[in-house]
């Protein structure tokens, strides 16, 4: 007992003397980042060369009526149900395209595969897909090529020589210069916050830390970053970190940036609880349903993601397309629709736009 | 000093001896606390507000309690690995309840009798089927898992009655996990150390054979134990699914392993026949106190796991040390 006691002592004094100083953000990789300009100019694409896959013997499909079938991870969720809206209001607005939407019922890669197989056998003008596996799937989507059907991506990428375009829903400085522009605009130029996150070594959520702490050094310097705590993706954690921030620096602390959709709304819980609503805003990444109770009682005002029906909407224009000739190996803007020109990034994917920011206004109308 | 005040002082000493041999983990983990306490509040005062000491306390009293049951599980020579996926089901049970229009308090209770229920399973196929617990959990295990994602989809429970939100509400400005902990915490340790059941347990895992000849139903009481571990694993749901507005269709990731954990560094033996429950819970709340600790003095979280780590090497380290000493008595 008495070594365990003397162990325990040991080990205690040793942790307690290892205060640390930091100096950058905790939580961000050591990759190169990127940050946006301030007022939100585009970045110049990386010249890049177009690294898709081609369609062998494509008939001409410019301005003739087709039929595409969306494939998406699985059916029967918000998102995908979202997704696939948007690629049937497209068509509708393009009268030239008709759209199905079938996919696996499990986000089962498997599945997937034999659903694409039976369509390129069946015979279809265009596949529109988001992978369950992006190398599992790629030898299916070339046969689709080979058969010369049209196909593209979006929301979950194959190897890029499998398809020919990929509609990237966000890059990691879009999401980053998001959410310190909500930050920023919620609690003041000089204000100081922290950030709940999974781990230090996710690497999405590393990619925007590091990406956030660039943008707010170059556009909002005078934002304060106390540190950051990780949560795992265990909600009752996120909560109790979220408390001890709240604890640890009182007053001083006026924002919180959640990084996962675990950990963005048991923080609006913990800033709830402590009746700081109003006082701590709390902006993060999180899908709309995790964050609508915390939206609508007025406590959280800005939700970042992506629109997933503006997603689907975009896929369904860029394979319209991609069939017409319109959009070609090379180009650097497509046009589609109500979104206006959208660019194209990396070789052979386009980027859906800023992020999308859910609001009291607008969460309601989404369900995923 | 007189020959007649002599013995009593004797008897003193050999009362607070007593104590420390059958608490002694749990002093060691009360002192550690108060320790963490003193040096972490004395770099930063805050540490000891009102608001800290209470996140601190009720932050982890839903592993608290399902350790008890978890204690009782392993103090009988057993284990379970399953506990974290049954939380998640039970929530998802508990939380659908709630929305569906069924009345509060049987969201509430629902967990506990499911939990009895699929424990049940569990115990039989333990006590009766032969097969070790290791085994039939790990299997529970990834069924239930397999199961809470194939039934919800992954979809969120998020427009939960205000009502329902039990582990919200406070008495005297404590908040209600932590009352249920301490009532939970204390009835389990009286029932462990007084009733005939709770000391049959602790027979049937330091001897098992010896037990048997003692006429104790080892398998009636496995079946038992897993039960009321089951119901108690019900209980901590209750205050893990209504802590937040929205329940999350996973749980926390490894949530069994902190909760075999606290048992571990509780006091309660891996390989049975000793421990208390009061460990296991002055255990819960040293974990969340470290957490917080580390978040006030800015220490790295990557210490929070290795300080975890070496507590469970020291503590099991100890375990053997002691069995090996009392061995060698024996054997004298």
């Amino acid at each position: 007992m008495l070594r365990t006691s003397l162990a325990v002592l040991a080990v205690l004094s040793l942790s307690t003397s290892l205060v640390q100083a930091q100096s950058a953000w905790t939580g961000g990789d050591d990759l190169p980042t990127s940050p946006l300009a301030c007022d939100g100019t585009p970045a110049t694409p990386v010249a890049k060369p177009y690294d898709g896959g081609v369609p062998t013997n494509a008939p001409d499909r410019n301005g003739k009526q087709i039929t595409a079938v969306d494939v998406p991870k699985l059916i029967g969720i918000g998102y995908f149900d979202a997704t696939s809206k948007g690629i049937a209001e497209a068509a509708a607005e393009l009268g030239n395209m008709t759209a199905t939407t079938d996919g696996p019922t499990e986000a089962n890669i498997d599945d997937q595969i034999t659903l694409i197989d039976n369509y390129v056998t069946k015979g279809v003008d265009g596949i529109l897909f988001a992978a369950n596996d992006p190398v599992a799937i790629a030898p299916v989507l070339k046969k689709a090529l080979a058969a010369g059907i049209n196909v593209v991506g979006y929301d979950a990428n194959s190897e890029p020589d499998a398809r020919q375009w990929f509609v990237n829903q966000a890059e990691f400085n879009g999401i980053a210069k998001t959410m310190i522009d909500s930050l920023a605009a919620e609690v003041g130029e000089d204000a100081s916050f922290a950030i709940v996150t999974s781990t230090f070594t996710t690497p999405n959520q590393a990619r925007w830390i590091a990406e956030m702490a660039a943008y707010a050094a170059a556009c909002h310097p005078n934002l304060k970053w106390l540190e950051t705590v990780e949560a795992q993706e265990d909600n009752i954690l996120s909560f109790n970190q979220a408390n001890t921030l709240i604890n640890k620096h009182g007053d001083d602390l006026k924002g919180i940036l959640g990084m996962t959709s675990v950990a963005t709304p048991a923080a609006a819980d913990a800033v709830t609880q402590a009746g700081k609503c109003g006082s701590i805003a709390v902006v993060g990444l999180a899908t709309p349903n995790a964050m609508k109770p915390y939206v609508e009682s007025d406590c959280v005002k800005s939700v970042v993601l992506w629109n997933p029906v503006d997603l689907g909407y975009a896929a369904a224009y860029v394979l319209r397309a991609t069939a017409d000739g319109t959009l070609k190996p090379g180009d650097t803007t497509v046009k589609a629709g109500k979104l206006g020109d959208l660019s194209v990034i990396n070789g052979s994917e386009i980027l859906l736009g800023a992020p999308f920011v859910f609001t009291k206004d607008n969460i309601g109308g989404f369900n995923f | 000093m007189t020959a007649e005040d002599a013995p009593p002082f004797r008897a003193r000493r050999s009362g607070l001896a007593r104590l420390f041999s059958a608490y002694g983990q749990e002093i060691v983990i009360a002192c550690a606390i108060l320790v963490l306490f003193a040096v972490v509040s004395t770099i930063n005062p805050r540490f000891l507000g009102a608001n800290n000491l209470n996140t601190i306390v009720s932050g982890n009293a839903y592993i608290a309690v399902a350790a008890i049951g978890m204690s009782m599980i392993i103090i009988t020579g057993h284990i379970d690995v399953s506990v974290g996926a049954l939380i998640g089901v039970l929530a998802t049970i508990s939380g659908t309840l709630a929305v569906s229009g069924y009345p509060i308090w049987f969201a509430w209770i629902a967990p506990v009798f499911v939990g009895m229920a699929v424990n049940a399973v569990v115990g039989v196929l333990v006590a009766y089927g032969r097969i070790p617990s290791i085994v039939v959990t790990l299997g529970m295990l990834s069924i239930l898992r397999g199961g809470l994602v194939s039934v919800t989809g992954g979809a969120w429970i998020n427009n939960l009655p205000p009502e329902y939100q039990l582990a919200q509400q406070r008495l005297f400005d404590i908040p209600a996990p932590v009352w249920f902990m301490i009532l939970f915490t204390v009835l389990a340790a009286l029932w462990m150390r007084h009733s005939a059941f709770g000391r049959s347990l602790y027979a049937i895992g330091g001897n098992a054979e010896a037990a048997r000849a003692a006429g104790i139903p080892i398998e009636r009481r496995t079946v038992q134990v897993f039960m009321i571990h089951g119901a108690i694993a019900g209980l901590a749901t209750v205050l893990f699914a209504t802590q937040l507005k929205i329940i999350q269709s996973t749980v926390p990731p490894n949530l069994e392993l902190t909760i075999i954990t606290a048992s571990v560094i509780g006091g309660v033996s891996i390989l049975g026949g000793t421990g208390t429950v009061i460990g296991s819970t002055l255990a819960a709340i040293l974990f969340s106190t470290i957490g917080a600790a580390m978040i006030f003095i800015n220490v790295s979280p990557y210490w929070l796991r290795a300080v975890i780590g070496l507590l469970i090497l020291i503590t099991v380290l100890v375990d053997m040390a002691r069995r090996n000493r009392e061995m060698r008595m024996a054997r004298r």
